[in-house]
């Protein structure tokens, strides 16, 4: 039997293992996925080539974070194997982001065969609703409340973009915007991993 | 009424006479804080408990020491990338050793906070 005091204890014991800004660092990645092929295609390169460009640097930081996260936060945190309440929670967050996706291409679908609801979802609607969706179910599966305002950072970042478009005329307006709050979210990640560093120092056995 | 009063005092003994053969094992503050956060997990390291708790190296290896002969916690010691690594579980017995000493304290501080003649300071 668990009680509400050991619930409240558990939550506080894995969040505590997501220190080290890696979740600031994966936001910053994901903008920069979507902010840098937007630069390049504006740029005069093609979609595709504007989505070969970007893949590399995105797997390059990837590696970084899971360097950083497998052999700097992990060895000053310690090694855990949550419980199995815990790891079930956690294989839902990993359906949400494929069902959410899955929901968007099939309502896409439909919506762009109808020419009369195109412009509707053509529109800024999928990017503000998906990372609500996206962040909203990784804020509860993760207990970590913080990620509801990414949720909403990351979704008001493309409408941003658009406005800014329309009061500043310049084709690199939008991807400008992405790109400035996935800068952003990596100066949040590398601050954070500075944070832990300071607290955290690598036991002597 | 009367009966009332007195099922209430058997209580209060009752409980007096459980925290009085409380498992001191568990009683202690270092000890109770190692099994509680080995109780929110499956099994965790000597890092994960040196974080968690705030103890030193020397004062949880003891601890876990008198834990691991009580038969409350599992210990397995092995290496890791050729560094020694400690991983510890609590065991079937020292989860219910754990839950018991809740019991017992949250029924004598329920019993306390109902006895009269108590006040409460705001």
């Amino acid at each position: 039997m668990e009680t509400t005091d050991q619930k409240q204890i558990e939550r506080r014991v894995f969040t505590s293992f997501l220190q080290g800004g890696f979740i600031e660092a994966f936001t910053g990645i994901f903008l920069l996925q979507l902010g840098l092929p937007a630069l390049f295609s504006r740029s005069g390169f093609g979609d595709w080539q504007s989505a070969l460009l970007t893949l590399p640097i995105a797997l390059i930081l990837l590696f970084v974070v899971f360097l950083v996260r497998r052999f700097v936060i992990i060895p000053r945190l310690g090694r855990v194997k949550f419980l199995p309440e815990r790891r079930r929670k956690l294989s839902k967050l990993i359906i949400v982001p494929i069902l959410t996706l899955i929901a968007g291409a099939i309502v896409g679908y439909i919506f762009t065969k109808n020419a009369s609801l195109r412009h509707i979802f053509v529109g800024q609607i999928p990017f503000i609703v998906i990372p609500i969706i996206v962040f909203g179910a990784a804020a509860y599966f993760l207990d970590m409340k913080r990620l509801y305002v990414y949720g909403a950072l990351v979704g008001l970042v493309f409408p941003s973009g658009k406005y800014l478009e329309t009061v500043i005329v310049s084709r690199n307006i939008l991807p400008a915007t992405i790109l400035f709050t996935a800068f952003v979210f990596l100066g949040m990640a590398t601050v954070f991993l500075i944070a832990f560093l300071r607290k955290y120092h690598e036991p002597e056995v | 009424m009367k009966e009332l009063e007195n099922q209430g005092k058997k209580q209060t003994t009752d409980s007096l006479s459980e925290i009085m053969n409380i498992d001191r094992l568990v009683h202690s503050p270092a000890r109770l804080s190692i099994l509680t956060y080995l109780s929110v997990v499956e099994e965790g390291d000597a890092v994960y408990l040196l974080n968690q708790t705030g103890l030193t190296w020397g004062n949880l290896s003891a601890n876990v020491t008198r834990l691991q002969e009580a038969g409350y916690i599992e210990v397995v010691k092995e290496f890791k990338n050729k560094k020694p690594h400690t991983l510890l579980k609590l065991t079937d017995k020292g989860r219910k050793a754990f839950h018991d000493y809740q019991d017992v304290i949250k029924g004598f501080l329920d019993i306390k906070s109902l006895s009269p003649g108590r006040t409460v300071n705001k």
